[in-house]
Parts: structure tokens; sequence; C-alpha cells
């Protein structure tokens, strides 16, 4: 028996290693040429920069920054969730969640003091490599910095009182729970400081022409990026810390030798890449508000970004997020195989397929790129004369509404897919219909706030003039149909109609935030384009509605329902699970590649049109070296968390060694 | 090959290899690689890479059928029109008949990058940076490469005819420390030390700051402030005196037991009493017992509002004095 067991350690071992041969292989062979430049040229420079051993200084802050992010978004992006399904575990009384909480808290906690190292080697590797920049940069942000420091340390504390005090407050929930919700706000704010930082030298603020800073500290951390980039960097910590879960979940199902392993593991894995996908969803506006933010502080860097050297980089974008939607659909659809009863929706997958594929299409078309004369030639023209329309703004803003619908409804056929038929509204039944009410009025509430913002929006106050006020009226009315349109569906819910309810609201909504918005959206880009901004929040918001009142519908008509039986946790396809390993990788490399961008943005400025980089480090990488450097990365920051959540299973029970329910 | 774990890591590494590939097509599909940086001093070809390259020129403008951007006229010959240096004849034409004065060709580019609002071309919006500011922050040189560039597009390229503003040569900033500052106008020392010590002047600098045995000591002693301070930290005291204040001379707020507030620099403080000088030179001697509290401050006792009584010519002879005491 021990002879057996050391046996099995040692395949183990000689396992990892071969993996980790491999991965150092692929990582050489990504950065041989900058290793092959640091051995030819070691060189210093006169400009505020040194070299580390002769490598790159850009590249060595690369690597060490973005390992960083990819951590803190780790740390940051999991407490969310662990919080949210501990207190799902706590309300439903159901000990999988807990045991699932407790166990992504064992995670984020073991990726805490490498996250904090790291964060601590990238401010020595600033000072050591970038000592102008530095001393500029800490200058600023001096006192933020102790206030930065002070709450890593609140952070570290309530951290590791949330993961130790698991046991001891079992039967003390509710405080448990206040516990991880101040983690998840300690975390928050660690976010907000961070981004502001990194979005001053994106738009420095508090600077007199002569580049001296004469601002106050609030004046640069409130820089004109820094809810933008917030914004952004929250959601995609969310949904990166979904995928990452994911992922560990469905390693752990393909090495898992029990059936009840598998059946953790699997509901797991389906708990990622819920997360993920709801925070994937609202993602895209996030980055085309941050965008427009950036065409606002510079048209200069904005033109740059999606019509000069980084438009390539958005079509590779493009085509990492569509695969996400993708591949998180695909994921969905193939887990329908354990809910009994889920054979009744196969049939409406193939157009969700071709939904999917033709949406993604359209959003990688280019409009915005550097063309030769033979590409021009070839195309018949600076753009093509008949899918250069699909380029426009106008046009990506309606499909990626295109592309959240039908990802939505897999999510509701998902839920129902066991269930043989809706229980009735009209039944006293008082709390579920109090909910549908209750996100009817929500809707009503949004839709309202917004219709009123559009009736009231003075043109001038978007450099238009008078007469274009036309376009905010009907953009105002279509809000109106749409609060028109819930109110008539929640009647309808209440009236036992919870189909006709969802059909009628979502019919609504698709026409028009996809159809009639979509195509307006080409009359108000060449009539009065600086209104898009606000077209593209009318769609998103009206959507937005339709997401909260479908579900709150649906949860109303199945709580309770009969179903054919219950879900089959364990009973999935291995593909399944390689589909959530290739989400993560794919997050992984979507965050990296728009690091780049972000920071490329920058050009030959450390901080943007106020210190100047004048070293010979100062140029633009091209796309292939961006995919070298963030695929590395990827293999880096994989192996190391892979090691870190090794170390943290040493001394945890396999779900086989618990009683699993 | 059973191990799921040898999979799973195969998997990854041809998933972050298709990426890579994925890249290396499209980064040579973009022609997106590294490209030549413009050499130093003026020629057309240095014009023609600031224009492809750190200018951004070519996120805007297309010139005839290279690059395709549309966001600014294209400056080559199009079916929208003639090339660049044939529409600036015509355009010349136009705003010196707007001026009431002779305009050429060239003078029309210059001003067309240096001041792009002046004049916006029909169906283009106002949207152009300044490109001697950041961030396209082009050099005296780089521009007169790019008008160089520019006058190649249907004339002749003639660099005696350009003239780059003064305004330009002036405002050219590089970035912090990498260029020294340099007084605007060379100021006369002689006239600064007169202004300096002359007690009925508009600077009265005397009544706080001594130089040798000649001053006031309410203020720091400059008797060899040129020798341990830079002349860009010198102007800086004078226009932004709160901007960083030597230990020492830093303000105090106090508030009386029976109700006044005083703000000014402590002199001096014994064991029961302190001496305390106002912004308007007043001495005031105060018992410790009728201080209720007391707060240092971030601010100079120097008035901050110096540029609005002393000419430019008069800041700058002020600075010339100063650069004498080393």
């Amino acid at each position: 028996m021990l002879d057996a067991s050391l046996a099995s350690t040692r395949r183990a071992a000689a396992i990892r290693l071969a993996a980790c041969g491999i991965a150092a292989a692929v990582g050489l062979w990504l950065w041989w040429p900058d290793v092959l430049w640091a051995i030819q040229s070691p060189m210093q420079s006169g400009d505020g920069v040194r070299t580390f051993f002769g490598l790159s200084p850009r590249r060595v802050i690369w690597v060490v920054a973005q390992l960083h992010l990819l951590f803190a978004a780790f740390v940051v992006g999991v407490p969310w969730f662990a919080v949210t399904v501990e207190i799902l575990g706590w309300r439903n009384g159901d000990p999988k969640y807990d045991r699932l909480a407790h166990e992504f808290a064992r995670l984020f906690a073991a990726a805490f003091a490498t996250t904090a190292a790291l964060g601590g080697l990238l401010t020595f590797t600033l000072i050591g490599l970038y000592p102008r920049f530095s001393d500029y940069f800490f200058g600023i942000f001096a006192p933020v910095m102790y206030i930065y420091g002070g709450i890593f340390l609140a952070e570290t504390a309530v951290l590791y009182l949330y993961y130790s005090s698991w046991e001891r407050l079992r039967h003390r929930k509710a405080l448990h729970i206040g516990l991880g919700l101040v983690l998840v706000a300690v975390g928050t704010v660690i976010v907000f400081i961070g981004s502001s930082m990194s979005s001053y030298m994106m738009a420095p603020t508090g600077v007199d022409e002569t580049g001296t800073f004469v601002g106050t500290t609030w004046q640069a951390l409130n820089n004109p990026l820094w809810i933008p980039v917030v914004i952004h960097r929250l959601l995609g910590n969310i949904t990166f810390g979904g995928f990452v879960v994911g992922a560990y979940g469905a390693v752990k199902f393909l090495t898992a030798k029990t059936d009840d392993a598998r059946a953790h593991y699997d509901w797991m894995g389906y708990v990622g890449n819920f997360v993920g996908l709801m925070g994937l969803i609202p993602l895209p506006f996030a980055g085309y508000y941050l965008g427009r933010e950036i065409y606002g502080v510079s048209p200069v860097m904005g033109n740059n970004m999606m019509g000069g050297d980084f438009s390539w980089a958005f079509i590779i974008q493009a085509m990492l997020v569509g695969l996400l939607f993708i591949i998180g659909n695909y994921y969905l659809w193939s887990g329908m195989r354990r809910i009994p009863g889920a054979e009744r929706y196969q049939k409406y997958i193939k157009y969700y397929i071709v939904i999917l594929v033709a949406c993604v299409a359209v959003w990688l078309t280019p409009r915005n790129l550097p063309l030769s004369p033979g590409e021009q030639l070839a195309i018949g023209g600076q753009v093509h004369p008949l899918l250069g329309v699909l380029g426009l703004m106008s046009t990506k803003n309606a499909v990626i509404n295109l592309i959240i619908l039908p990802t939505f409804l897999s999510f509701i056929l998902y839920r129902r897919a066991n269930k043989i038929a809706p229980l009735p509204l009209s039944q006293p039944r008082l709390g579920t219909k109090i909910s549908v009410v209750a996100a009817g009025g929500l809707c009503l509430a949004i839709l309202g706030w917004y219709a009123q913002v559009l009736f009231r929006l003075e043109p001038a106050s978007l450099d238009l003039a008078a007469d274009k006020v036309v376009y905010f009226r009907f953009t105002g009315v279509l809000v109106v149909v749409a609060m028109l349109a819930a109110i008539t569906s929640v009647i309808l819910a209440l009236r036992d109609r919870g189909h006709v309810a969802q059909g009628l609201y979502l019919a609504v909504v698709a026409t028009e935030s996809v159809g009639i918005l979509g195509v307006y959206g080409y009359i108000v880009t060449t009539a009065a384009n600086p209104f898009l901004r606000q077209l593209a929040a009318a769609q998103w918001l009206i959507l937005m509605t339709a997401l909260i009142l479908v579900t709150a519908i649906d949860l109303a008509m199945y709580r309770g329902a009969r179903s054919y039986g219950g879900i089959r946790w364990g009973d999935v396809t291995a593909k399944s699970q390689y589909a959530l390993v290739s989400l993560c990788v794919i997050i992984i490399m979507t965050m990296g590649m728009m690091a780049y961008v972000r920071s490329g943005l920058r050009e030959n400025w450390h901080i943007y049109g106020v210190l100047k980089d004048t070293s010979q480090w100062a140029y633009t990488p091209s796309i292939g070296v961006m995919v070298r450097m963030v695929g590395g990365i990827t293999i880096v920051f994989l192996l190391a968390i892979s090691f870190l959540f090794w170390i943290a299973g040493l001394g945890a029970k396999r779900p086989d060694e618990e009683s699993v329910d | 090959m059973k191990n799921p774990w040898i999979r799973v890591a195969l998997f990854v590494v041809a998933l972050v290899a298709l990426f890579v590939w994925a890249g290396e097509v499209v980064s040579r599909a973009s022609g997106s690689t590294l490209r030549a940086a413009p050499g130093e001093g003026i020629s057309l070809e240095n014009g023609e890479l600031i224009f492809w390259g750190p200018g951004k020129c070519h996120t805007c403008h297309a010139v005839g059928t290279r690059g395709r951007s549309v966001r600014g006229p294209n400056m080559g010959a199009s079916a929208d029109g003639d090339a660049m240096m044939i529409r600036a004849a015509q355009r010349a034409r136009q705003r010196s008949a707007e001026l009431g004065s002779d305009m050429t060709a060239t003078e029309y580019l210059v001003e067309s990058l240096v001041d792009p609002s002046v004049h916006l071309v029909t169906g283009f919006k106002d949207e152009m940076p300044i490109v001697y500011q950041p961030p396209v922050h082009l050099d005296p040189n780089e521009l007169t490469s790019v008008v160089l560039y520019l006058q190649s597009l249907g004339g002749q390229p003639d660099s005696a005819s350009i003239a780059i503003p003064r305004e330009v040569r002036l405002s050219r900033r590089a970035a912090l420390a990498v260029t020294p500052w340099q007084p605007y106008l060379e100021g006369d020392s002689a006239k600064g030390r007169a202004l300096f010590f002359d007690p009925d002047g508009r600077a009265r600098c005397a009544k706080c700051h001594r130089v040798g045995d000649e001053g006031g000591d309410i203020g720091p002693e400059l008797t060899a402030v040129a020798g341990t301070r830079t002349t860009q930290s010198i102007v800086e005291s004078l226009l932004q005196p709160s901007a960083s204040i030597p230990a020492g001379y830093e303000t105090e707020l106090i508030e009386t037991i029976d109700g006044r507030i005083l703000d000014g620099l402590v002199l001096r403080e014994t064991a029961d009493s302190l001496w305390l000088v106002t912004a308007l030179e007043e001495m005031l001697s105060l018992p410790l017992a009728n201080i209720a509290r007391r707060r240092t401050q971030d601010t100079s006792l120097m008035p901050d509002d110096l540029a609005d009584y002393l000419s430019v010519r008069q800041l700058h002879d002020l600075i010339a004095y100063l650069r004498t005491l080393e």
C-alpha cells in the first residue's frame, strides 16, 4: 500500500516536472529574440533608464506588471463570488455551496502573498529601472502610497481572518459573511486606487504647461479615465476570476478518481463559467465607454487606438472576446446532457450558433485599418463597398447586443431544462408576485431615468446644433416604448402568461436595441455623431432590463415547479472541460493584450504629454512582439498559479474524502 | 497519452501557440513591425518618416492611395482634389484675402500645422492637435522636415522658404529634466538689483530677504542662492512661492482664546511667548497661554502675485540679478 502510494507520488512529480520542462522550453522559444538581443548588446542608457543585466527594462516591467495584474485580478475577482456563493449556501442550506466558497477562499488566500510580493517587485523594479519616472510619479502619489500600503495590510488581515475563521464561525454565518463583504469592499478600494495611478499615466491632470505637477493628489487620482478604467477592470476581474476557477474545476474534474469528486468539480466549473459570463456580458460596453473617454482625453490617442498602430490589436481582441462568448455558450449547451428533459431545447442551439458566429464575424470586421494601395484596389476602395458598413461602431453595438441575447437565452433554457411546466403566478404566491413587480419597477426606474436624460439633453452640451434634438427625442420615445412593454409584460406574467410576457419583452428589446437603434446608429453617425455615445447607452440599458425582467419572470414561474429529475452533476464530456480550460487561457491572453494596448497608447511617453521616454526602448512593439510576450506571460502565470493551487491543496481534504451530498 | 495533466498542459500550450501564430500572421499582414526611426536634422526623408511614424499624421490623413484615413483631408492627389501643394496655393490666396496680407503656399502649410483651428477645410472637424505641443510634440527641425515632405506633394521642396514661427521655438518644451529651463529674455542684473532693494518698488524683496549685509531676516537669505538653486527653481520660488517652502519658513495658522485668527511666520518662540510676522509685515507678540489652537500650513508668507505687479522685463531683470548671487 505504501509502495503504491510512493510510486504514485513519484509518477505525479515526474509528470509535473515534464510539464514544467515543456513550458520552460516554450517560454524560451517565445522570448528567444529578447534573450539573444540581451546577450549581444548589454547597454546602459542616459535617459533616466537602466537595463536589467542587459535585458530591455521595458520588457522586464512588462512581465512583472502583467503578472502582478493577473494575480491581483484573481485575488480581487474571486472574493466577489466566493462571498456570493457563501450567501447562497447560507440562504438555501445546501452545504455544497459552503464547501465551494471555502475552496475558493483557500485558492485566493494562497495567491494573495504572491500578489503582494509581485506588487513590491513591480515598485522596486520601477525605481531601479526607471528612476526619473519613479521620482516624478511617486512624488505625486506619495501620500496615496501610504494609504495604499495601509489598505493592503487591512486586506491581508481581513482575508486571512475570513479564511481561517470559517470553521469557528460556522454557526455565526452572518458574521462570517459580513467579514467577506468587508474583504470585497477593501479589494474594490484597492482596484480604485491602483487604477487611478495607471489611468493618470494616460490622462494626467493638475499639470501646468511646463509639465510640472501643480495640482493636488486628489486631482491626480480623479483623472478623466479613472472611473472608466475602474469599471472595466472590476468587470474584467470578475470575468477572469470566474474563468480561472472554472478551469481549476475542469482540471480537477479531469483528474478526479471518484464520481463524487467529479460531481463536485463539474458543479464548480459550471459556477465558474456562470460567473465569468455574467462579468463578460457588460464588459464590451464598459470597453466602449472607456474607449470613448480615451477619445475625449486625446483624439490623437483615440485615433491611434482604433485607426492607427493598435487597430489590428482590436481585431485580435474581437476574435478572442468572440471566442469567449462562443465557447462559454458551447459549455452551457454541452452541459445540458446532464439535465433530464433538456432534449426539448436542443433544436434551438443550431440557431444560436449561427447567430453567434455571424455576430462575431461582423464584430471583428475592421473599419479603420491602414491599407496599402494594393489592398485598397483589391477591396474596391478605402472600405469595402458592401462590408464596409459592418465596421461602423453602430453595427458593432447592435451585434454585441445580439451576441448577449442568445447567451442569456442559453442560460434561461439551461435553468428551465428539467422543469415540466411553470407554476401559475395567479395562485396565492405573494413572494414571487412581489419579485416580478419589483423587477418590473427596477426596469421602469432605469428606463425612466434614462428617458428623462434623453428628453432633457441639450444639443449644445454635445456641440450639436439645436435642430439635432430630434435624434434625442426619437431615442427617448423608444425608451418609453420599452417602459410600456415592461409594464405589459409584468401584467401578463401576473395573469399566468409568463411565456408570452417574456417573449413580448424580448421581442420589443431585440427590435429596439438591435434592429431600430442599430440602423438608426448609421444616421446618427453621420448627422449627430457625438450623440452616438448616448444612443449606445440606450441600447445597452434597454437590453439590461430584458435580462432583469425575463430572469425575474422565469424564476417566479419555475420556482417549485415539478421536474423530470435532478441535475446529474458529473455527467459531462471531457470536451466541455477543455472548453473551460480554453476560456481561462483566452481571458488571460485577452487581458494581457489589452494591457499592452493601454500601456502602448502612451507611445513614447511615460506620462502622456508630460514626461517623455527618451530612451531607445520608447518604440511601440509590433503585434508579433506582443503575442510572444503575452503568450509567454500566460504560460508563466498558469504555471505559477497551478503551483500555488497545488500547494494550497496539499493540506486540504479532497471532495471524495468528505461526505459529498 | 492517458494522463490528463499532460493532455491539459499540451492543450494550453497549443492554444497559446495558436494565439502567437495568429498574431505573427497579423503582424506580417499589417506590416506591423518596427519602423525605421527618423534621423537627425532636416530632410524630406525624415519628414516622410515622421508623417508615417511618430508624427501620427497618417492616423488622420492619407496621401493619394497610400493610407486610408479619412478624418483629415487627403494630402495627395485623389478623387477629392489635387495634391497638397496645389491646394495649399489656392487656400493661401483665400487666406491672403481674409488677412489682407500676402500668404504663400508654404506659409499656409506651416500655419495649418502650428495653428490648425484657424482655417478648417469644409467637411472636416476641428480635431487636429497642435503638432509642436504634446503629445505629438514635434521640434522645429521635425516640423520643417514634415513641411518639406508636404511641399513635395505636388510641388518642389524648398527648405529656405520654410519659416517656423517664433512662438513654436519658444514654446518648444522638452520633457522634464531633459532640457534645462532657460529665461525667455536676457535680463539686466543691475536693474534687477535696484528692484530688489528698492523699499518703495514693486518687488521690495529686501524687506524680507538678506543679500550679504543688506535686507531683512523674515525670509531665507539669498546671498548665494544661485550657487545652491537652479534657475528654474528660483523662478518657481518667485511665481509659486508655496510650491516648495524651505524648512523653517512654513507659516502657521493660530487661533487665540478670544477667537482671533492669525496667519504668519513664527520668528521666535520661548517657553511662554512667540513672535509672529504677518503677511502685512506686522510683528506681533503672543503669550502662549492666549493660544487656543495652532497649525502649520503649506503656504509661504511671500506673496504669490508677484507676476501681477512686475512686467515680464522686470521679472527677467530680477531673475538676472538673482543668478549673479553665487
